[in-house]
């Protein structure tokens, strides 16, 4: 043999160059360039499959992240208006204005409005512009909502509206914004000339009201209301009046209606919030007077008309709302409830967002800041020129705003802040909702109309996605774990290969035929036979616990001889039998226990209500769901469980039971608890099953028979309505993320202990 | 007597009961679940009898028995057993309102199955339980009772179903071709626009072409308003059991049944029937009647395209972990993600899908390749591709482990013997070691398409409808639609059963679905494990 090896070696090196080994040799290159190629693309692609992976974590942080940026601001433009004579400015504030896409600015004035394009500045001439007397106008008051309304206040006690609209044209794919301004019929607000001093103007959905202070220190109402009726086809409408009589009138610094022209709120000098109710228009009634320390300069609803902004000569700024005391009712009271960071300096206006509760203060120093009501949160704050700014203007998309200061100029900023509703403490802490009395966690995350406070709390979710995970892991843990242990140590191999597959091939059922069958299936007929399946839970135990006693005191002999196989099936029949008995019984066991209505006995006995759709169900269908992949990989550990180990503790003595409890169990415990582990990942994650057999309502009650909704399930609900790039949308990427780090942190805890078991195991 | 308890309990015998309870349980909650549903998908196609009951006040029912129970606090001291009442489908959803009802058992006055009954399978309105009272073709009337129409029913019916079908066909290809080659021609103007070609011969060119489909779609629409008018040629009279009149045209019908007078072997060939329509046929009514074969094919070949996407990366990342990286912190680290990431849920790799494929990834393709179509998404929108994607993303880490496993188990001497026989690495990794590790890899394969083929969550998000206006597979050049939407089994089952306005009448069409993909799904389960078993056996050989 040995011989032969070199003599053939030798027989290859002698043959001569010939074309064939030419060939050959071009071959091996052309092998190892093969080779080469193999594996850079087996690395490359490798790589770039893990990476993409990974990379999963990566995407969804890079779409969260956004919803924790702070807002910023920049300035887009700053110029000086037109000078202007002196008569023509006003004491009070002054309108400024732009429009959605920021272009163009307007300011205006005692004689009229002048526009602006932003961010050059130059002035926009229109061809037809109202225009008035020198002197003429002596008091404006915006009409809050989306349109560009004012109602100017005269010296002869008259009341102008005037509005300022910004058309849209495309040309060429360009947008241009062409502004259009239109004054109205001057409507006469007081009963003799007076000049107008304060006004708050409101345009409503069927016509116009007014509240105006003047010089004389009266406050006098007027409204005009459509006729109301489809038959009347000439514009009817009716011109009432009235007086708000009060000592402290006279004291009033500021005013503002709501937009439905039922509530007057008035700030004073000496420091009170004023508040009427216009619903009874001829007798306007004080509902109540609310001392706020120091004097009111600035006063605003946010949208939604529910929250009030009232700022202070102090530069405080806080937020008031209507409550209703729950034990004595009656009238809502307001009641201060956030107090935003002094501005140190007087505030002069305020400007509420057109799109969320947010809103801007500025002050007489010339800082501006915007807050946010629902989130008690100062977003941004920027320090002015030390000029006083006369009026703001948080623009329609809140993203930017316009600022006139006492110095003429008109200052446009832009600002980014995309997701306010969204701050750590609003989305996992406690919130005062508007209409709410008290701190609660809510999520409602899309209402009617913009006006909605969006309600962003996640607790309810999380809460819910562990009611259900702690339900289903309660039914499925000792049915899976109980199970593993006998199917290990009990059951013949030829028994054990059928048994085994025939429970995992639960985990072959998709889960939305779980949830179909939990859904419309099982909730249905578990509201029929609920008293029948409570005595489930307690006959069937006592049913086990009975034969395996007469079992137990059995002729030896016969246990020997029948094996395990024969207590299989006697409990098959057994657990089958008395659950039938249960169901055949199910009016009967409702008369004994819950006296003939277990609904009516289970709210008189707990106080607890019973949906159709409750945690029950999905315990038993999640439950279902997971009780194969515990029972597998349990199983797998125990019956890993080095046999030798087990061999020597029997033959040292040890009964079957005390090898089981003393030695199997513990040594493979580790496995059974990441067994646990990978089945509670796949229940937090679990989405058809929930989406499909609870009532989704994000609830916060751990009762057994109500619904819940989960964080997944919230996300298959809401996704496909949430606008791409939104808050919604980044919130739900979060939920993603939040079950992408839970299940990943309880997975790698379960792989570790696997990993460290196996190499314990291996060493014997 | 304490004693024998103690010893009885430190014997064990009653935990061992318990344990082996818990084994029972798990038994019983799967063989209960799968005989549910047999019971009810199997037993949807069958002609049920019909039974027709007089009531104490002289009213009559006709339908379908389908359950019976105990009134609820209906016992009495007279009568401890309860009044019994009984479900019934009873049809005629126009006349009557709703489908089912329930008739109290004291009430029956008398029953019987009558064989003159007949079933009518309607387009609307769901089934029609009664008689025929006439037929009439325009003011002829060509049968004028219950059994003289039966008579001569079988051939018009049929001739109805062939003009139903001609329809569909102009529908669907005569005019779905104009639409397309219309879409495709105004896209292409769109285009010439886009790059700042406002006329040009080829402008011209296709205005004339839409023009003259134009021409011809109005043609076909001239056709099919015939054949509608053929469709309403007959009029079927049926009569309720109560002599309540309904006039339909025939046009209305797909089937009519007397299953009261069929033998066992007429109705397995109803059976039969019944079942292959619900496998070929186009879902009808809100899709709680009909067929569910868009739904099928839509699963089918959504599998298809991740199985495309998901084996060469699973192999490849496999290979590269357990072949080509270094052993060490790192590969044990990746192998660990690469294991939680079969656990993270699936509604979290639909949010993915959504934000990076759909958004991200189409939108961008949209902009580079679509621009024409804008602002109409073409990829920028959930599609039979991004679906398959994040399935197939989903369940790479199925495949990856699979792989692995498999690549573990071919035997070292197997490696150690080709690379002495002076092979390269990968040529032993392609002759030897691949060929080996197939059963492996192939196993990974099915266990990743059963999950794809049951999973629903992700496919919410990334782009499965309920009712798809055309499959992802056509005879319009490219053929395959990777951006259409599509219908998929397990969102049928969602939709049918928890989205349709009358769920109950809904139920047996639910319950047919889930039995088709929990078959199809358990198929695909065992076909895995047995591929497992075999090379488990295969290599236990050689390993030693």
């Amino acid at each position: 043999m040995n011989s032969s090896i070199p003599h053939t070696v030798s027989t290859v090196t002698e043959i001569p160059p010939t074309p064939l080994s030419l060939s050959r040799r071009s071959s091996r290159q052309l092998r190892r360039i093969m080779d080469h190629a193999a594996t850079v693309v087996i690395t490359v692609g490798g790589l770039t499959t893990i990476l993409s992976i990974l990379g999963i974590f990566a995407y969804l942080f890079i779409e969260v992240a956004p919803l924790f940026f702070e807002a910023s601001g920049s300035k887009v433009a700053s110029f000086d208006i037109r000078p202007i004579e002196e008569a023509t400015t006003l004491s009070g504030n002054i309108g400024v204005g732009l429009d959605e896409y920021m272009e163009v600015a307007y300011v205006l004035q005692a004689n009229g409005v002048s526009l602006y394009r932003l961010p050059s500045g130059d002035p926009l001439v229109l061809d037809s512009m109202p225009t008035f007397e020198p002197g003429q106008i002596s008091a404006m008051g915006r009409s809050s909502g989306k349109s560009h309304i004012y109602g100017l206040g005269t010296r002869e006690g008259r009341m102008i509206p005037l509005s300022i609209n910004f058309r849209m044209a495309f040309n060429n794919d360009e947008r241009t914004i062409h502004p259009t301004v239109t004054a109205g019929d001057p409507l006469a607000v007081t009963p003799q000339p007076e000049r107008i001093d304060l006004i708050a103007y409101q345009e409503t959905e069927n016509g116009q009201i007014v509240a105006a202070l003047t010089g004389a220190g009266h406050l006098y109402l007027a409204k005009i209301q459509e006729a109301e009726g489809l038959l009347s086809m000439d514009d009817e409408s009716e011109l009432l009046h009235s007086e708000i009589k009060d000592v402290r009138v006279s004291m009033i610094t500021t005013l503002v209606l709501d937009v439905m022209g039922e509530s007057l709120l008035a700030g004073t000098q000496d420091g009170h919030l004023l508040h009427w109710d216009l619903r009874n228009f001829e007798e306007p009634r004080l509902m109540g007077s609310y001392p706020v320390g120091n004097a009111i300069t600035a006063l605003s609803y946010l949208i939604g008309d529910r929250s009030i902004v009232v700022g202070t000569s102090a530069g405080n700024v806080e937020v008031w709302m209507p409550t209703i005391d729950p034990n004595i009712g009656g009238d809502p009271k307001l009641e201060k409830i956030r107090e935003f960071p002094s501005h140190n300096s007087a505030i002069t206006v305020i400007s509420p967002s057109q799109r969320d509760k947010g809103f801007i203060t500025a002050d007489t120093s010339g800082k501006f800041a915007l807050h946010y009501s629902t989130s008690g949160k100062t977003l941004l704050e920027i320090e002015g020129t030390g000029s006083p700014i006369q009026g703001v203007m948080f623009s329609p998309k809140a993203d930017g705003a316009v600022f006139l200061n006492q110095d003429r100029q008109l200052l446009a900023y832009h600002i980014d802040n995309q997701h306010p509703e969204a701050t750590f403490s609003s989305l996992f802490g406690a919130v005062l909702y508007e209409g709410y009395q008290e701190v609660l966690h809510i999520w409602q995350s899309t209402g009617g109309s913009d006006s909605f406070e969006p309600k962003f709390g996640l607790w309810p979710l999380m809460f819910g996605t562990l009611k259900g995970t702690f339900y289903a892991m309660l039914l499925a843990t000792p049915l899976a774990v109980f199970g593993a242990v006998y199917t290990a140590m009990f059951m013949s191999p030829n028994l054990r290969s059928v048994v085994k597959p025939t429970v995992e091939m639960m985990a072959a059922f998709p889960t939305v035929v779980l949830g179909f069958l939990a859904g419309l299936w099982f909730a249905p007929l578990l509201e029929k036979i609920f008293p029948a399946v409570s005595a489930i839970f307690v006959v069937v135990p006592v049913a086990i616990v009975v034969a395996s006693l007469c079992w137990h005191f059995w002729p030896s002999k016969v246990q020997k001889k029948s094996g395990h196989v024969l207590e299989l099936f006697a409990l098959l029949l057994l657990i089958g039998g008395s659950v039938w008995i249960c169901l055949q019984l199910n009016t009967e066991i409702e008369g004994w226990i819950y006296g003939s209505d277990y609904k009516a006995w289970l709210s008189s006995t707990f106080g607890v209500g019973y949906d159709q759709r409750n945690a029950l169900v999905i315990a038993f269908a999640m439950g279902i769901a997971v009780i194969p992949t515990i029972f597998s990989i349990s199983e797998d550990s125990i019956s890993n469980v080095p046999r030798h180990l087990i061999s020597g503790s029997l033959a040292l003595g040890a009964t079957p039971w005390q090898t089981l409890t003393k030695l199997v169990i513990v040594s493979a415990s580790p496995g059974i608890f990441s067994a646990l582990m990978i089945g509670l990942g796949r229940v937090v994650g679990e989405t058809m099953i929930v989406l499909m057999a609870t009532g989704n309502t994000p609830l916060m009650d751990l009762n057994l028979f109500n619904g819940f909704r989960t964080l997944s399930a919230n996300i298959a609900v809401e996704m496909p309505e949430a606008p791409h790039g939104g808050t919604l949308y980044r919130l739900l990427f979060m939920s993603g993320l939040i079950l992408f780090v839970f299940t990943s942190i309880v997975n790698t805890i379960a792989e570790i202990v696997r990993q460290r078991l196996r190499a314990r195991y291996s060493q014997f | 007597m304490r004693q024998a308890f103690n010893k009885f309990l430190s014997s064990g015998t009653l935990f061992v009961w318990l344990c082996g309870a818990a084994v029972a349980m798990s038994l019983l909650m799967v063989g209960g679940i799968l005989l549910l549903i047999m019971v009810n998908g199997l037993g949807f196609f069958w002609p049920h009898t019909i039974s027709e009951m007089t009531l104490k006040d002289g009213t009559r029912l006709l339908g379908e028995i389908q359950g019976q129970e105990v009134i609820p606090n209906s016992m009495t001291p007279e009568s401890p057993e309860g009044k019994t009442r009984i479900r019934m489908k009873i049809g005629n959803r126009d006349l009557y309102g709703l489908d089912f009802q329930w008739v109290d058992e004291e009430d029956i006055v008398a029953r019987s199955t009558p064989q003159d009954v007949v079933v009518f399978e309607r387009r609307e309105w769901g089934n029609f339980y009664g008689r025929i009272q006439q037929v009439t073709q325009g003011d002829m009337v060509m049968a004028s009772d219950n059994n003289q129409a039966w008579k001569i029913l079988p051939p018009l019916i049929e001739q109805v179903n062939q003009l139903h079908e001609d329809i569909d066909v102009i529908q669907r290809v005569e005019i779905g071709d104009i639409n397309h080659d219309m879409e495709q021609a105004r896209l292409k103007i769109q285009a010439l626009h886009i790059k700042g070609i406002s006329q040009s011969p080829e402008i011209v060119e296709r205005e004339a072409t839409i023009q003259r489909l134009e021409i011809q779609y109005q043609q076909q629409v001239e056709t099919l308003r015939q054949l509608d008018a053929r469709l309403a040629d007959y009029t079927l009279t049926l009569v309720d059991t109560n002599g309540r009149e309904k006039s339909l045209p025939l046009g209305q019908i797909v089937e009519a049944l007397r299953p009261n007078d069929m033998g066992v072997g007429a109705k397995c060939l109803t059976y039969l029937h019944n079942f292959w329509t619900v496998l070929s046929d186009e879902p009808r009514e809100a899709n709680t009647e009909g067929g569910i074969f868009p739904a099928i094919f839509g699963t089918v070949m959504m599998v298809f395209i991740m199985s495309i996407a998901v084996v060469p990366f699973g192999v490849l990342a496999a290979f590269y972990l357990k072949e080509y990286a270094r052993q060490g912190a790192v590969v044990r680290i990746v192998r660990i993600a690469v294991n939680n990431l079969a656990g993270v849920p699936s509604i979290v790799f639909g949010v993915f899908g959504l934000g990076f494929f759909v958004y991200a990834v189409g939108g961008t393709v949209d902009q580079l390749f679509y621009p024409e179509a804008l602002p109409n998404p073409t990829f920028g929108t959930g599609g039979i591709l991004w679906a398959s994607l994040t399935l197939a993303l989903m369940t790479v880490p199925v495949v990856i482990v699979a792989t692995e496993e498999s690549l573990s188990a071919v035997p070292r001497e197997y490696r150690e013997g080709s690379i002495a026989l002076g092979a390269t690495k990968f040529e032993s990794m392609w002759r030897v070691i691949l060929p080996c590790a197939m059963p492996g890899i192939l196993t990974g394969l099915i266990l990743a398409v059963a999950r794809a083929t049951g999973e629903v969550a992700p496919l919410m998000l990334t782009g499965v409808v309920k009712l798809a206006p055309a499959l992802p597979l056509d005879f319009h050049f490219p053929f395959v639609h990777l951006d259409r939407k599509f219908m998929h089994l397990g969102f049928h089952i969602y939709d049918v059963g928890f989205q349709s306005p009358n769920v109950e009448a809904a139920k047996p069409m639910v319950y047919v679905t889930t039995l088709i993909l929990v078959m199809v799904v358990i198929m695909l389960n065992m076909t895995a494990i047995a591929l497992r078993n075999r090379m488990k056996k295969k290599f236990k050989g050689a390993a030693v």
